[in-house]
């Protein structure tokens, strides 16, 4: 059994009339990496910031490692963080930086420097120890950055949005940088990011927040798979949203009228007459030339506009009703399989109908 | 162009110091070319000037005591500035910067009034608090702008790593901010070391080198002042090369120090 390194125990927070936290419940597991996502001002650093004890709950309790923090100042934390403009000390070298929180804890110099060199090494800046911090590059001061909290050995390791100031092509380097640092030091990570494809390629779960509540917790894949809602949903990932009315249930099928016809959705809780939204993922959708019937419902419409993304294509495919639909297949050997305006018929599995709340 | 535009800037702020410094050696009383002679008269004149050597000491004394004063209070009280938010914000900084548009004949004659209604008597310690009220403003005008641009996620960082609110001042905020406040203490010695007006309303019987050499200057100009001036300047330069001395050979020291340890490590 894994007891949970920080539990998160009715968390509220107000600033003046203003509610950015609402009674919040999270368990933090031992090891894993945990992202709090969500759109700027749902309350994600508030909470990470109450973590490391910058901030203090309106009510609730923070326990890390089974101790009450409620009071507890942040330099009394068993916690590190990783600051969004890294924060480095820029009157000190990279050494000094990462040294700093090991001299305050009064260490022989001998282990110090032993520490320092092997965290330098860890995160690849070993020959970089007496740079000036303004002579670093974006990665190698997020390195810096991630070295200083970790040389501390913290049961936890808060990072605020720590790729945000870098390049794409660095970033996309960073996210595997940081999941082999945490793969080599085991430590927990909570991760604070607003974006979506840093979430999904870094999690163990993700935890999707929108005004200051937890909408929902789960791993990227089943979040993105069944999305509890129309948030979650559009939040992660592209998808097209169709109001739906339920006509019949029949055992495990629901039949749904989606204006222009009818489609089978999964039954689970549902009753006749239901007003339902369906949440249907671009690439899920088959396009097939008009002409050619494929298996189950399908929907006639032209090719409005495409866009060729290199390994993967995306139509845009107007509905006889006037609906739009996104769809995205594979590139492959075939290439552009269809021109704009080109007549088209849309089709999508049963499965690939997730039914959403009105 | 701009080149020549640089040369002409850098000749017209250093060209009179030079001169200064050029007549000071001058074996003559002359202060104009041609110059016929190099000596150090003028250095031994300024030291057998008892007065003048009495009222720059004063003026030493007076200008690192309120330097010093005026630092402490300036420091705090940008640091404050730059926390503070909204209206708070703009009347303070009001407030701190208005006595520079007072002219320092009412300082001078508002201070003389104070002083006699509190009983003070006027000496070196009056005159260093009057330098205090003048320089302030300046101080805080000059070091706030830096402090402005203070990055507190710094602090925050310092706290997070294990740092106490006074170790994460000590260690983190103030050799940061230190060459903005050194900065700003040079520009109240400077302030203080020339000031004349609000002097001449708060002191007694001891005076201050300027106003020394103002009275002298009315009687017959000695090239002594050049001298005194050269000495000034001097020290300061002194001052400031071996801060930077001390600080390069701590840097070499240390990485030395951290080199033959990864040796070690590494053999």
């Amino acid at each position: 059994m894994t007891q949970a390194i920080v539990q998160l125990d009715r968390i509220t927070k107000s600033f003046g009339a203003f509610r950015a936290l609402h009674e919040i419940n999270l368990d933090v597991r031992h090891g894993e990496i945990l992202t709090l996502l969500g759109p700027s001002g749902c309350g994600k650093t508030t909470l990470m910031r109450i973590v490391a004890g910058f901030e203090q709950p309106s009510t609730g309790r923070i326990l890390i490692d089974g101790a009450d923090m409620v009071g507890v100042p942040p330099e009394r934390r068993p916690v590190n963080m990783v600051f969004q403009r890294y924060a480095l000390f820029p009157h000190l070298d990279v050494f000094d930086n990462i040294a700093f929180g090991l001299r305050l804890k009064r260490l022989p110099a001998a282990e110090i420097r032993t520490s320092v060199r092997k965290i330098l090494e860890l995160v690849q800046m070993q020959d970089l120890s007496d740079r000036w911090i303004n002579q670093l590059s974006g990665g190698q001061a997020q390195r810096v950055a991630l070295a200083r909290a970790l040389v501390n050995r913290p049961a936890v390791l808060l990072l605020d949005e720590p790729l945000a100031a870098l390049d794409l092509k660095i970033r996309q380097h960073m996210v595997t940088e940081l999941k082999r640092i945490h793969t080599e030091t085991g430590t927990t990570f909570i991760y604070v990011t607003h974006d979506q494809d840093e979430a999904m390629m870094l999690s163990d779960r993700i935890v999707l927040m929108n005004q200051g509540r937890i909408e929902q917790i789960g791993s990227p894949e089943s979040m993105y798979a069944a999305p509890d809602s129309l948030f979650a949903a559009q939040f992660l990932g592209d998808t097209n949203l169709l109001p739906a009315r339920v006509v019949s249930v029949n055992g495990m099928v629901a039949r749904c009228d989606i204006g222009i016809g009818a489609v089978d959705v999964p039954a689970k809780g549902l009753a006749a007459g239901n007003e339902v939204t369906l949440s249907v993922r671009p690439e899920t959708i088959v396009l097939s030339a008009d002409g050619v019937a494929p298996p189950g419902p399908s929907f006639r419409g032209k090719v409005r506009d495409l866009a060729f993304i290199g390994n993967r294509i995306v139509y845009w495919v107007t509905l006889e009703n006037g609906q739009t639909l996104r769809c995205q297949e594979a590139r492959t050997v075939a290439g552009l399989r269809f021109q704009a305006h080109a007549p088209v018929r849309a089709s999508w599995p049963v499965e690939a109908n997730v039914v959403l709340e009105g | 162009m701009l080149r020549a535009y640089v040369w002409l800037y850098v000749a017209v702020l250093f060209g009179p110091l030079f001169l200064i410094v050029l007549f000071s050696f001058h074996s003559t009383p002359a202060q104009y070319f041609p110059m016929q002679g190099l000596s150090i008269i003028w250095y031994e004149k300024f030291f057998e000037n008892h007065v003048l050597v009495e009222s720059m000491r004063r003026s030493i004394i007076v200008a690192v005591s309120s330097t010093i004063i005026t630092t402490v209070i300036g420091s705090m009280a940008a640091l404050a500035l730059a926390r503070l938010q909204g209206w708070a914000k703009s009347a303070f900084g009001t407030i701190t910067f208005a006595p520079v548009a007072l002219p320092g004949l009412f300082i001078g004659i508002s201070l003389l009034t104070l002083f006699s209604q509190l009983g003070i008597n006027r000496s070196l310690v009056t005159v260093a608090l009057a330098h205090v009220l003048i320089s302030l403003p300046f101080f805080i005008e000059a070091s706030r702008s830096r402090l402005e641009y203070f990055d507190l996620s710094l602090e925050e960082a310092a706290r997070d790593l294990g740092a106490s609110a006074w170790d994460s001042f000590r260690l983190v905020t103030l050799p940061i901010i230190a060459p903005t406040l050194i900065g700003a203490a040079i520009l109240s010695f400077a302030i203080s070391f020339d000031e004349v007006i609000v002097t001449i309303f708060a002191s007694g019987s001891e005076t201050t080198l300027p106003i020394a050499v103002w009275s002298m200057m009315r009687q017959a100009m000695t090239p002594a002042i050049n001298a005194a001036s050269v000495l000034a300047l001097s020290c300061v330069m002194l001052l400031i090369v071996s801060f930077a001395l001390a600080g390069w050979l701590h840097r070499r020291r240390k990485l030395d120090r951290r080199k033959a340890f990864n040796d070690g490590a590494g053999a």
